[in-house]
């Protein structure tokens, strides 16, 4: 028993300094640069979620300015700062305060910046351009190619690709030793293998299924399996089985009481597709792939939530309809 | 085109400001503003003429350009949705000479309470700047101008304010158009369209034109049988009907157009009564392929702002829905109200604890609400449920209320506030404080070194 208070592990293990990310190896060694030369451009961090692009943008400015480093660093989320003028007027009043001595600029990290709209890039970039003097930013995004061309032409580029099985696992075995966690080596294994490369969740995953015991292979399933609202398993069956309304009113619960995303549901959905508990003929299910995945498009696109995920249970009728003709 | 095709509403509109029915004092603050900025210092650059619809407030702006010689640049909401809409038409017109000589210029923004929330605050911005710069008089047209987002504008302006025009002047105005027009007409009738336009003369001048051009003649009996109340006026219930029984791309159009709610509200409307309208499995999808399309659309005008977009918004939510009807024949259904509007406002409560304990974790975690929606909260659940000891140390660590601890622990909430309470009281014994502060220097150069002896090979136990 260590001290009363708890903290997540996937912050509680966040490495400080660009020396103890493990992965990555290619940007590390760019941004080591920087700290060296003790300047950098503009950054665009791009990678899949959970590789560690917030992280290096921290441990950068760690290795930067040393442990007070969030005096010079000021830290938005795009898709939180309600629209650009709330952006525009910190970023005025951060860059106004005194830049550090020994290095002539502050770091402004906008976190999920491809979630921005072109007119508020247009704006980012003129912020940008006014504040060069006294102020870098770094962008970090999923997907760059939503970053506008103005912007990406003024950043330095930076790809994060989806973590080493072998590094994820090696991760989780260093946290779990550090807590005193009992654990199945297979355990880590499924966790890797659920999370996809996304350090992040499968931290997550870790800490949920060692508070209910041993990490087990069983105790990941049954995490997961919690963290999955069944609703969306019988959200699926009712639509194949003709009950729109039914599985409209599944759906509206998982937005409404879960809070999910489009998004989130659309993801999960298509990790059932491809469950053996759904009785479906394999042909189905590619079909059906294939529009969830034109679904999650659309809304990518900024389609309503639930109109997107209607029409995708309109579909499932459908599909279940020649299914039993 | 000759004449006698013009549409009455710009026949028949004022060439003078004097003509401009009522409005006297409008009038007065209008032509004392314009004179001001003619001969050199406006008190203020921009004037903003409000009141309901068809009241005069363009025609007042086409008028004076008229009557002082002054070319007009009109311009509509839908075109300066875009800064640089703004800045690569309005700047030039102001700060540009005539390419034919120096003819002074006059700008009409129209309908400016048109631009709306955040995607629009660009153009906002950019009207602003036009006022700033411009040197020619700026005019804005607005029904509503105390919408806050206008609080700017109407800080830059001078406000005149137009009345809704009584029946008596709407009647008098008809009552003209008929003389001059040669058509017969019966008062009666006349004041009855006056009634129903609401004080909007453009509206009642349209209903007019359309009963004397089809029948020679506007009887009361004609109106009664002809004119509605104003097509904005449709509720959503009625829009529904129309939509639905439309037989041709263009009813649908104008279904979804004319009514009392703004298009978003109507989507909710439409995705609501899909199903209880299209009894076919292939109707059905057919018609959310459609509506899908149509928030596609207006999602990318959201991103992008491009408002040219709109029109297709309409195409596939009205035109697209209706026309999805292939196999079922249409027949009369209840409609309901919106259940997603009714449900989001019945969990009002939770929405806002999980999204204050969504706020509140992303600040600490260093991510956006939106992932610790869907990462963290899940996860936290399951260790809420399933261990409120280990739940309560948590709850500790990130300050967490008790709203927030309920929201997480459901049927155990009481179990993780009593270990909270608890370990508070207790406090940290001494070897115990000892090693948490251990912990935190380990979390703080942490690394993979595993500074931490304690433990090592006793995988066995659990840590809490």
């Amino acid at each position: 028993m260590s001290s009363i208070a708890e903290l997540l592990w996937a912050e509680k293990y966040r490495p400080k300094s660009l020396d103890e990310i493990v992965n990555q190896e290619e940007v590390v060694t760019r941004l080591k640069k920087f700290v060296e030369e003790k300047n950098m451009p503009h950054l665009l961090f791009a990678g899949p979620p959970g590789t560690g692009k917030t992280t290096a943008a921290h441990a950068l400015a760690h290795d930067l300015y040393g442990e007070n480093y969030q005096r010079y660093l000021l830290e938005l989320n795009a898709s939180d700062e309600r629209g650009i003028d709330v952006i525009r007027t910190k970023v005025k009043e951060f860059a106004r305060s005194r830049v550090p001595g020994e290095i002539p600029f502050k770091i402004i990290i906008l976190d999920e910046a491809d979630n921005m709209t072109a007119d508020a890039q247009q704006a980012l970039r003129r912020l940008m351009e006014m504040y060069t003097a006294t102020t870098r930013f770094i962008l970090i995004a999923n997907y760059p190619s939503k970053i506008i061309e103005p912007i990406q032409s003024r950043c330095a580029f930076f790809r994060f690709t989806p973590l080493r099985k072998e590094d994820v696992i090696a991760r989780l075995r260093w946290i779990s030793e550090q807590e005193n966690v009992q654990y199945d080596i297979e355990a880590l294994e499924v966790i890797y293998e659920i999370s996809e490369g996304d350090m992040r969740r499968a931290i997550n995953i870790l800490q949920a299924a060692a508070a209910l015991g041993k990490v087990t292979v069983e105790a990941v399933y049954k995490v997961v399996g919690l963290a999955h609202p069944r609703e969306i398993k019988e959200m699926i069956k009712l639509a194949l089985d003709g009950r729109f309304t039914d599985a409209r009113d599944k759906l509206r619960q998982l937005m409404v009481e879960y809070g999910l995303s489009g998004i989130d549901i659309i993801k999960q959905i298509h990790r059932e597709i491809f469950s053996a508990d759904l009785k479906l003929p394999e042909p189905l299910r590619v079909l059906i792939a294939d529009y969830a995945g034109e679904i999650q498009f659309r809304l990518a696109e900024g389609g309503d939530d639930e109109i997107q995920l209607n029409a995708f249970l309109a579909r499932l009728v459908l599909v279940g309809k020649k299914l039993k003709a | 085109m000759p004449t006698k095709e013009l549409p009455w509403v710009i026949k028949y509109r004022p060439k003078k400001i004097a003509d401009v029915a009522n409005q006297d004092k409008a009038k007065k603050e209008f032509i004392e503003w314009l004179t001001a900025w003619l001969h050199g210092k406006p008190s203020k650059k921009a004037a903003l003429l409000y009141g309901p619809p068809g009241c005069g407030k363009t025609s007042m702006v086409e008028a004076a350009a008229h009557e002082y010689g002054l070319e007009l640049i009109e311009m509509n909401a839908s075109d300066f949705r875009r800064r640089e809409d703004i800045e690569r038409v309005a700047k030039l017109a102001a700060t540009q000479m005539s390419l034919f000589g120096s003819r002074r210029k006059i700008i009409l923004l129209d309908e400016v309470d048109g631009i709306s929330g955040t995607a629009d605050r660009g153009g906002l911005n950019a009207i602003l700047e036009l006022i700033e710069i411009t040197i020619h008089p700026v005019v804005m047209t607005a029904n509503d101008p105390w919408d806050t987002k206008l609080k700017p504008l109407r800080d830059a302006s001078k406000l005149i304010a137009f009345n809704r025009l009584t029946e008596t002047v709407v009647a008098r105005v008809l009552s003209y158009i008929c003389k001059s027009e040669k058509i017969e007409c019966d008062d009666k009738a006349l004041r009855y369209l006056a009634k129903l336009s609401d004080g909007d003369l453009r509206s009642a001048i349209n209903d007019l034109e359309a009963i004397a051009r089809g029948y020679g003649k506007v009887t009361l009996d004609l109106v009664k049988a002809l004119v509605r109340r104003r097509d904005r006026e449709y509720s959503p219930f009625e829009a529904l009907r129309n939509l639905f029984m439309s037989k041709y791309a263009w009813q649908a159009k104008l279904a979804v157009t004319q009514t009392n709610i703004d298009y978003e509200t109507m989507m909710q409307w439409i995705n609501e009564n899909l199903p209880n309208q299209y009894s076919d499995p292939e109707d059905l999808w057919r018609g959310y392929e459609a509506l899908s399309r149509a928030s596609v659309y207006l999602g990318r005008i959201k991103r992008t702002g491009n408002w040219d977009l709109l029109s297709y918004v309409f195409d596939m939510m009205g035109a697209g829905v209706a026309l999805a009807r292939m196999k079922s024949k249409y027949r009369w259904v209840k409609y309901s109200f919106p259940q997603r509007i009714l449900l989001m406002s019945k969990t009002k409560q939770v929405r806002e604890i999980r999204d204050a304990l969504a706020r509140h974790l992303a600040a600490k975690l260093h991510v956006s609400s939106r992932i610790v929606k869907s990462d963290y909260i899940p996860m936290l659940q399951i260790i809420f449920v399933n261990n409120p000891k280990y739940a309560a140390r948590i709850a500790i660590g990130y300050n967490l209320t008790e709203n927030m601890v309920k929201y997480l622990a459901g049927p155990r909430s009481n179990e993780v506030l009593r270990y909270i309470r608890e370990l508070k009281e207790r406090g940290v014994p001494e070897e115990e404080k000892k090693e948490g502060e251990r912990v935190k220097r380990t979390r703080r150069t942490s690394g993979r070194s595993g500074r931490r002896s304690s433990g090592k090979g006793t995988q066995t136990q659990l840590p809490f």
